[in-house]
C-alpha cells in the first residue's frame, strides 16, 4: 500500500509539473472561444439586424411587378424580419459572395415576368448558397424558395382561372382591369397570410431554453475533448516502468488507479479555467442566459456540481481511450474522431430532436447522451436513478478496462 | 485505427435514413374533409425539415406537445372548407388552424411558413371561387365548372433552382441535413491525421532515428513522414465519404482530395516547425480543433471571419467541391504554406548551427 501511495503522489507531482502550462492551455482555449464569441456580437452576428439572411438578387428588377414584389417583401411581409434582399449587379454580387458577405445569390433571368405572366414558368430563378455543399442552410432555403414558389404559382392559377371564365363568358374587356383587382387582392392575402391561424404558447414546459441547451452543449464538449488538450500526461510512459512497478507490488489496478486521479486533477483543473471566466461573465451579466437570468452566478455553480460525476466519467474515457491506444498519436485520433462522433450523436452540434429515433437512441446510450441527460437532470433539481446510473456505470467500465488493458501489458495476468 | 472514420461514417450515414426534422410537428386534420386531405397531402409528400405526427384527435395532438414529444400542434378546425370560404370573401376572420406551441423559435417560425405555403392552394381556390362568384357576379357558376377551369390552367413546378457555383443543380445531391456534416467531420479528422504525423515526426526526431538526415533536408523528410501518414488517411477520407452518402463524382473528388493532402502536409508542417516541440503543438490540438469547428462549414456556416477561415485547409477543401476557384486558391495557399515553411527551416538551421 505504501507503494501505491508513493506511486500516486509521484503522478500527482508529475500532474503539478504539467499544471503550468496546461492551465495555459486552458486560458488559450478559452481565450480562443471568448475571442470568436466577442468577435461575432461585435460583428452584429447575434444582433436583431445581423441575424437576417443578406440575400444579393442580381438582374434586371426594374420591371414594375417585380420591384414592387421585392418592396412588399422587404416592407411588409413577416420575412424581411429573416431575409435582406438586396439589388447588385453581377460583379458586385460575385465580389460580396466571396468576401462572405452574403448568404446567396439569386439570379433573376431575363424574361421572367413575361414567363409568370403567360403560365409558362420556364424562366427559372437560380440562387447559388454561400454554403460550399448540401446542408442545413441549404435546406432551409430550399424551403422557403418552396414557400415562395407556391404562393406565386397558386396565385397565377387563380388569376388565369379568372381570366379563363371571364374569356368564357365572352367579357375579355374586363380581363385587364379584373386582373389587377384579383392581383391586388391575392398580394394582400399573401402579406397577411399569418392570420390562417391563431398561435397558443405554452411556456417553457420543462424543456431547456436554445441558449442554455448550447451552453451545456459547449462545456460538455469541452470535456468529452479535454484529452486532447491534455494529451501531454500521456506522453513518454514506459511500459518497462510498469513491469517494474508491478514487480515491485503494484498491479495494473493500482497504477491505473493512481495515474487517472493524477489525470483527473489535471482535467479538474482545465474544468475550473473555464468556468472562473464563465462565472465572471453570467455575474455581470455580459453572458445571458434566459433561465438564469437575474440570478447572478448562483445557478451556474450548481450547474457546475452536476458537472463533477461527468467529468469523472469523461477522464476516465479518456484514460481508457490513451490506455487502449497503440500511443500517443493513435491516442490523440481516437479521442478526436469519438469526441466529435460521440458529441454529434448526442447532440452538442445539432439538438438530438433534429435527428431520427434510431440515430437519438443511440445518441442517449453513448456516454455523452448519459452526460447529457445527468446535466439536464441536474439542471432541472432532480437525480433520477435513469440519469445518475450509466454515469457510475460507464466510469466503473472504463477504469476496469484501463486495468485490462494495462494488465495485459504487463504481464500475462489481466488484473492482478 | 484507419477503420474507425470510414465506420463512422457509414453508419451515421445508414442511421440517417429515417425521418427526421428541425421540428416534430403533431398534425390533427379532420376526417372526410376534402381540403384538408389536400393540405396534408401537400404537407406530408416529399422531403421536409420538419417532421410529422399524425394524430386521430385534438387532445392527442395537444398532448403530444404538452409532453415534449413534438414541438408545435397544427390543429385544423373541422369546419375548414367554411372558414376558409369566410377568410377568402373577408366575410368573417376565424382562424383556419389552431397552431399550439411550446415556445416560439425559428425552426417553428419556418413551420408556420410552411403551414401557410401547404393552405394557400387551397386558400387562392377559395379566393378565385368567390371572386367568379360575387365580384364578377358569375352566381350561378357550378363547383364543378370552376375546379374544372381551375385545374385547366393551374400552374405547377417551381420557379427557383438552385445551383453551385460549378453550376451542378442542387438536387443532384440526395442527402440528409444529418450527413451534411460528415464531410466536414471527415477534413478535420484529416488535418489531425496530419498534425498526429507531425507529433510521431518529432517523436521520432527527438529519438533520433532521423540523426542521419542533415538538418537542410529534414523539411524534406518531415514532408514525406507526413506524406505516407496522409496518403492512407486520404484513402480512407475518399472511401468514408463515399459510405456515408455524400460522395459527388469521382474526378472531383480524387482532385479535391489530393490538393487538400498536399495543403494539410504544408499546413502541419508550417505549424510544426513553429511550435518546434510535440508538448507545444500538443496544446494546439484543442484550440485549433475549435476554430475549424466555428469557421469551417461543417455544422454551421458563419458569415463572418473571412481572414480567419483563409487560413484553415479543410475550408477550402469543403468549399472546393462545388466550387473550383478554391481549389486553385487552396493549392496557391499550399504554395504560401511551403515556401514561409522553407524560409522558417532556414531561419531555425542558420539560429541551430
Amino acid at each position: 500500500m505504501t507503494r501505491v501511495r508513493a506511486y500516486f503522489l509521484a503522478q500527482l507531482k508529475r500532474t503539478f509539473r504539467l499544471a503550468f502550462p496546461q492551465l495555459a492551455a486552458d486560458i488559450l482555449i478559452c481565450a480562443c472561444v471568448g475571442l470568436l464569441s466577442y468577435l461575432l456580437v461585435a460583428q452584429g452576428a447575434f444582433a436583431a439586424g445581423g441575424a437576417r439572411y443578406r440575400i444579393g438578387m442580381v438582374g434586371d428588377l426594374s420591371d414594375s411587378y417585380l420591384g414592387f414584389g421585392i418592396a412588399a417583401l422587404q416592407e411588409m411581409d413577416d420575412s424581411r424580419f429573416m431575409i435582406e434582399l438586396v439589388g447588385m449587379s453581377e460583379a458586385e454580387a460575385d465580389e460580396a459572395f466571396e468576401k462572405g458577405e452574403l448568404y446567396a445569390v439569386m439570379r433573376v433571368p431575363d424574361g421572367l415576368l413575361e414567363s409568370i405572366v403567360s403560365g409558362g414558368n420556364d424562366c427559372l430563378i437560380t440562387y447559388t448558397p454561400a454554403e460550399g455543399s448540401k446542408g442545413l442552410g441549404t435546406m432551409v432555403m430550399g424551403e422557403i424558395t418552396d414557400i415562395a414558389s407556391t404562393l406565386v404559382t397558386s396565385s397565377q392559377s387563380a388569376i388565369y382561372a379568372m381570366q379563363r371564365m371571364l374569356v368564357e363568358e365572352g367579357r375579355q374587356e374586363e380581363v385587364g382591369r379584373e386582373t389587377d383587382r384579383l392581383n391586388l387582392s391575392l398580394i394582400n392575402l399573401v402579406l397577411s397570410r399569418s392570420g390562417f391561424g391563431e398561435v397558443e404558447l405554452l411556456g417553457y414546459a420543462d424543456g431547456l431554453s436554445m441558449e442554455l441547451y448550447y451552453f451545456c452543449s459547449a462545456v460538455l464538449l469541452f470535456l468529452l475533448l479535454a484529452g486532447l488538450l491534455n494529451c501531454v500526461f500521456f506522453a513518454r510512459r514506459k511500459e518497462a516502468l510498469w513491469q517494474f512497478l508491478k514487480a515491485g507490488g503494484v498491479g495494473a489496478p493500482w497504477q491505473v488507479a493512481g495515474e487517472y486521479l493524477a489525470y483527473l486533477c489535471l482535467v479538474g483543473m482545465g474544468l475550473l479555467a473555464l468556468c472562473l471566466p464563465l462565472s465572471l461573465l453570467l455575474e455581470r451579466g455580459i453572458m445571458v442566459v434566459p433561465e438564469w437570468e437575474g440570478m447572478g452566478a448562483a445557478p451556474f455553480w450548481a450547474f457546475v456540481g452536476s458537472l463533477i460525476p461527468v467529468t469523472i466519467m469523461f477522464a476516465a474515457g479518456q484514460f481508457f481511450l490513451f490506455e487502449a491506444a497503440d500511443g500517443i498519436v493513435n491516442g490523440i485520433l481516437m479521442q478526436l474522431l469519438c469526441g466529435i462522433g460521440m458529441g454529434y450523436l448526442s447532440g452538442y452540434f445539432y439538438p438530438s430532436s433534429f435527428f431520427p429515433e434510431r440515430m437519438r437512441v443511440l445518441g442517449d446510450f453513448l456516454p455523452s447522451g448519459a452526460a447529457a441527460r445527468f446535466v439536464e437532470a441536474g439542471l432541472f433539481g432532480k437525480a433520477p436513478a435513469a440519469a445518475v446510473m450509466p454515469v457510475f456505470m460507464y466510469t466503473a467500465v472504463f477504469l476496469i478496462l484501463a486495468a485490462a488493458v494495462r494488465g495485459r501489458r504487463t504481464g500475462r495476468e489481466w488484473l492482478w | 485505427m484507419m477503420c474507425m472514420a470510414p465506420l463512422f461514417a457509414a453508419g451515421v450515414g445508414r442511421l440517417s435514413q429515417g425521418s427526421a426534422g428541425i421540428a416534430t410537428v403533431a398534425l390533427y386534420l379532420p376526417e372526410g374533409d376534402e381540403t384538408a386531405a389536400e393540405i396534408s397531402e401537400r404537407l406530408l409528400d416529399g422531403d421536409s425539415v420538419l417532421r410529422y405526427l399524425s394524430c386521430g384527435k385534438e387532445d392527442e395532438a395537444r398532448a403530444l406537445v404538452e409532453s415534449g414529444e413534438a414541438d408545435a400542434a397544427w390543429i385544423f378546425a373541422e369546419d375548414m372548407e367554411e372558414r376558409l370560404g369566410e377568410l377568402a370573401e373577408r366575410r368573417r376572420v376565424r382562424p383556419v388552424v389552431t397552431v399550439v406551441e411550446r415556445r416560439d423559435s425559428v425552426p417553428l417560425t419556418l413551420g408556420r411558413e410552411i403551414l401557410a405555403a401547404a393552405i394557400y392552394p387551397s386558400y387562392s381556390y377559395a379566393v378565385y371561387e368567390g371572386y367568379v362568384r360575387g365580384a364578377l357576379g358569375m352566381e350561378e357558376a357550378s363547383e364543378e365548372k370552376l375546379r374544372a377551369v381551375y385545374e385547366s390552367v393551374a400552374v405547377e413546378g417551381s420557379l427557383f433552382q438552385m445551383v453551385y457555383p460549378d453550376q451542378t443543380p442542387g438536387e443532384t445531391e440526395d442527402y440528409s441535413y444529418v450527413q451534411a456534416p460528415l464531410r466536414g467531420i471527415l477534413a478535420i479528422w484529416l488535418t489531425f491525421c496530419g498534425l498526429a504525423g507531425a507529433l510521431w515526426f518529432m517523436q521520432d526526431e527527438e529519438r533520433g532515428v532521423y540523426g542521419r538526415v542533415p538538418m537542410a533536408k529534414r523539411l524534406a523528410a518531415s514532408y514525406g513522414a507526413c506524406g505516407v501518414f496522409l496518403a492512407d488517411a486520404s484513402v480512407v477520407l475518399l472511401l468514408s465519404v463515399k459510405l456515408s452518402g455524400v460522395f459527388t463524382d469521382w474526378k472531383k473528388e480524387v482532385v479535391s482530395c489530393a490538393v487538400f493532402v498536399l495543403c494539410v502536409t504544408a499546413f502541419v508542417n508550417l505549424l510544426r516547425l513553429l511550435c518546434r516541440t510535440p508538448q507545444k503543438l500538443g496544446v494546439t490540438l484543442l484550440p485549433l480543433l475549435a476554430v475549424m469547428l466555428a469557421l469551417c462549414p461543417v455544422f454551421l456556416n458563419l458569415q463572418h471571419f473571412r481572414a480567419g477561415k483563409l487560413l484553415l485547409p479543410p475550408w477550402y477543401y469543403l468549399q472546393s467541391v462545388h466550387n473550383v476557384r478554391y481549389l486553385y486558391l487552396m493549392a496557391a495557399y499550399t504554395l504560401v504554406l511551403a515556401a514561409l515553411g522553407l524560409l522558417l527551416q532556414r531561419l531555425l538551421n542558420r539560429r541551430a548551427g
